[in-house]
């Protein structure tokens, strides 16, 4: 019993924290092991599916993290851990496709402009902040991606927000690998200032189309070595491994999903256009504010967009945006995630996602999902996330208020089963977490 | 002369411009009947009517309490809310156009911390595209402030989002002064470039410095009143003939626009708006404050939640946030999000600013949002409406819907305060302002309207 209560821990050792504790009031907490996940039935909730419509006065069966059943008439075994959710409404877990919480400013190594190899694991800052204010504000997983200084910037990581845990423990297993490409402004204006190439965005493209004409050459000398070697050339000399290039060959292989920032229409065909060239294929545009200008194209490529609801005119390239865009998209058949790039804004995506409801209509499922489903397929992880449909993982979130709306706050929020953030406990309100307050 | 014409077809030009968006005073009565009038003042009407003319309103009251002259413009507004225009009490509208492109951008002078010359009504610009996006969302007042890099950066304007020519947007000039104390304003370079004041003492020091340069320079000019008004007394007692005639008139200080800026701040005729964020900030600020006393309003107070009893006692209005600060790694997720809650209860009285420009059509959702984390909603609705315009002295005019108050008046389907709901209808003294801006202009150039 008090195994389960306290995170799986041998009480012994609890004891033994709680006299570290008691003499030393600084002592750091220590990262905590994650939770055993209690089989639990969430009934008396509205559920909004993000798939299937909503269902009132509705269960939930949670069982070992994962979502075993989801309706109006739910049973669960007998001595099964009971939730009331006494009416609220409940969504699957917001998941952010762009963020860059939890990075400690190391989000461009602007050292130069192809950095394909630049692994965000090796960055990741785990004891952030952001992440829990994130989690407090519904968000359940998130794709760290690069910034966007450089050409090629580097491989993301995608995480579940299980804030007081370990590093590995918070990183989403099994995720797929995304790639982080940018264009316009921003690595012209940080390389031209420094008088180095690319300051036009005809060096940016040079700088993307000379790294993938590299890559196809290294690959070709791969190729003819495995030949060689498969023929029984023993004298064969294998290439220099290349990070650099190893991981652009990945991207031409299709082992990446290649997420690009990317603004203005015209870039967004010539970033088309380019992977078309080189036989790779692109996952989704991040900003895309000028995404509705070539709908009907995105929609063809199957190439999603993860972009702002309302944000603009910060800068030369987002004067065009306009609030309709995410809506005018969908409505040409492309698949739209509204994201946060911001630590602020991760706070509050079911707000962002309600404004595409005013501007152009989009529809309560849709709104949600432009903040789950679609974001995970973004991601790469919506065979696993996104809704609230059986087989997929616990990740939930219980409102207080109506959650597309600007007053909304999550009472509760689930990750594979397991509470992460209780809004009615003292401190932090994070079971999993303890520290301070 | 020539430059008085050149000036005047200056005017005629841009006048035509915004006459294109705003046709000026209000041609014939309009009458908002059958929707749910929130008053902000006197409660909630349902199946209320808003009776405006001539710019001003003048009837509020129940469908069957109101009498709707014959030649009036009725508008059905069954179903609708209908609210008083919102006051947004920090935004820099008019002093950018893209962030990042500075030559768009009069936010602020950097040169020096103590800038009280710089007028934001010499840098506004009435034809930003900011401003039909803005009022798109029911935003039909705003102050408009110097960027806070400086301790005293300049003076605000409060203006209207809409007039006949650019000089008409601008309802109040100099209606204040941003103090910032939050540490920001600090110089940073390092090194050989160091340069003075890098600290808050600094700051505060060159502050106090100015406020005892400005309080001299007034007594030398009253100083200087006193003997002129002494020597043409004498001339008029002496009959304009005697001798006494010959003495010289008193010669009067050199003016120093800076310090003269300063004088109805010091003389408590105007508001100091006082920011910091951090408790320790305010506490000092508020003490430079009390030593020349000056009248202020608290702006930010983001991180000062241990302090909140203080403030109150205070007595002093707040514009608090924005709640979207982040609150300090140690302090709880809604520690900034429940501050106007928190200051509310403690009986201040408090309004929301967006502190933004391109984002200021957002500022009722920072309301909704407040109401998330205990603000009543009717406070919330105030703190945008008539709580503003009483912090910046124009509830005569604006913040509520009362007879007599200029027309500044929404319609929308729904909760003023939610993110869904969609704006119908936006009069600025009664005069029906188009709902286009530069954005639904590509919309429907890509939508294929």
């Amino acid at each position: 019993m008090l195994r389960r209560l306290v995170s799986g821990k041998p009480a012994s050792i609890i004891v033994c924290l709680l006299a570290i504790t008691a003499i030393a009031l600084v002592a750091p907490a220590q990262d905590a092991a994650p939770p055993t996940p209690t089989d639990l039935l969430i009934k008396n909730a509205f559920i909004m599916t993000a798939t299937h419509g909503n269902i009132s006065n509705g269960s939930i069966y949670i069982k070992n993290g994962k979502i075993a059943a989801v309706g109006d008439k739910v049973t669960a075994p007998a001595g099964t851990a009971l939730l009331d959710a006494g009416g609220k409404y409940v969504t699957p877990g917001i998941i952010d496709s762009h963020s860059h919480i939890a990075l400690d400013d190391d989000v461009n190594e602007a050292t130069s402009p192809v950095t394909p190899h630049m692994m965000m694991i090796d960055a990741f800052d785990y004891h952030d902040k952001a992440i829990y204010r994130g989690l407090a504000g519904g968000v359940t997983t998130s794709m760290l991606l690069h910034g966007s200084a450089n050409m090629i910037g580097g491989q993301a990581i995608v995480i579940k927000h299980k804030y007081g845990l370990n590093r590995d423990a918070m990183l989403f297993p099994g995720a797929p690998r995304s790639i982080k490409f940018a264009s316009g402004e921003n690595p012209k204006r940080v390389y031209g200032s420094r008088n180095q190439l690319p300051s036009t965005r005809m060096g940016n493209f040079e700088i993307q189309r000379e790294a993938l004409v590299q890559a196809q050459d290294y690959m070709r000398e791969w190729d003819i070595y495995n030949a060689k070697v498969k023929n029984g050339d023993k004298d064969a000399a294998a290439p220099k491994h290349d990070l650099k290039l190893d991981a652009l060959a990945d991207v031409l292989r299709g082992n990446l999903l290649v997420q690009i920032h990317c603004y203005r229409s015209d870039e967004l065909l010539t970033e088309m256009a380019m992977a078309k060239e080189f036989g790779y294929k692109l996952r989704a545009f991040h900003h895309a504010l000028e995404a509705y200008k070539v709908a009907d194209q995105l929609a063809a490529a199957n190439v999603g967009i993860a972009t702002f609801a309302d944000w603009w005119g910060y800068k030369e390239e987002a004067w065009d945006a306009i609030p309709w865009n995410a809506v005018l998209c969908l409505r040409k058949g492309v698949r739209v995630a509204i994201k946060s790039d911001s630590d602020d804004f991760a706070r509050r995506l079911n707000q962002e996602a309600a404004k595409t409801m005013r501007y152009g209509g989009a529809t309560e499922q849709e709104a949600l999902q432009m903040i789950t489903v679609n974001a995970a397929w973004i991601i790469g992880v919506d065979d696993r996330v996104g809704s609230i449909d059986v087989g997929k993982d616990a990740d939930l979130v219980i409102w207080d208020g109506y959650p597309l709306s600007s007053s909304a706050v999550p009472n509760r929020v689930f990750i594979d089963g397991a509470v992460y953030f209780d809004r009615s406990l003292p401190g932090y309100g994070m079971p999993q977490f303890k520290e301070g307050l | 002369m020539i430059g008085a014409l050149r000036s005047s077809c200056f005017a005629l030009v841009a006048s035509s411009l915004v006459m294109a968006s705003f046709a000026g005073a209000q041609q014939k009565p309009v009458a908002l009947r059958g929707g749910k009038v929130l008053t902000v003042s006197h409660g909630a009407i349902e199946n209320g009517v808003v009776l405006f003319e001539n710019g001003k309103i003048t009837a509020v009251g129940t469908a069957s309490s109101v009498q709707i002259p014959k030649d009036a413009r009725i508008i059905d507004a069954t179903g609708m809310t209908v609210y008083p225009g919102l006051i947004d009490s920090e935004t820099a509208l008019g002093l950018t156009e893209i962030s990042a492109v500075d030559v768009t951008n009069d936010l602020v002078e950097p040169s020096d911390e103590i800038m009280p010359h710089m007028h934001v009504y010499d840098a506004f610009h009435a034809e930003t595209e900011l401003i039909p996006v803005t009022r798109l969302n029911g935003i039909t007042n705003a102050i408009v402030a110097p960027a806070s890099h400086d301790t005293l950066p300049g003076q605000d304007s409060f203006i209207q989002l809409a007039g006949k020519s650019p000089t008409d947007y601008i309802l109040v000039r100099d209606i204040a002064m941003p103090l910032n104390f939050t540490g920001d304003q600090r110089r940073t370079e390092r090194g050989e470039g160091r340069k003075f004041p890098s600290t808050r003492m600094g700051l505060a020091a060159q502050m106090r410095q100015a406020f005892l340069d400005a309080q001299d320079y007034a007594q030398r000019w009253s100083d200087y009143e006193k003997k002129k008004a002494d020597y043409d007394k004498s001339k008029t007692d002496a009959g304009g003939t005697s001798d006494k005639d010959k003495k010289l008139p008193p010669n009067p200080p050199k003016r120093d626009l800076k310090l003269e800026a300063l004088l109805p701040y010091l003389q408590g005729k105007k508001p100091v708006v006082l920011a910091a964020d951090e408790s320790s900030d305010l506490q000092a600020a508020v003490n430079l404050a009390h030593e020349f006393n000056l009248k202020f309003i608290l702006n930010h107070i983001s991180h000062s939640q241990s302090v909140l009893d203080y403030v109150a006692s205070l007595k002093v209005p707040v514009i608090v946030g924005p709640i979207y600060e982040a609150p300090k790694p140690d302090e709880r997720f809604d520690a900034v999000y429940s501050l106007p809650a928190q200051l509310y209860r403690r009986g201040v009285k408090i309004a929301l600013a967006s502190y933004d420009s391109h984002n200021a059509r957002n500022l009722p959702y920072a309301a909704g949002f407040a109401t998330g984390f205990g603000l009543p909603y009717e406070e919330a609705l105030k703190a945008i409406t008539l709580n503003a315009a009483e912090i910046w002295g124009l509830s005569d005019t604006l913040g509520s819907l009362d007879v007599g108050k200029n027309a500044n008046v929404v319609v929308a389907n729904g909760d003023p305060l939610d993110v869904k709901t969609d704006v119908k209808f936006v009069f600025i003294d009664g005069q029906e302002i188009p709902l286009t801006s530069r954005q639904t202009r590509l919309r429907d150039e890509y939508s294929g309207k």
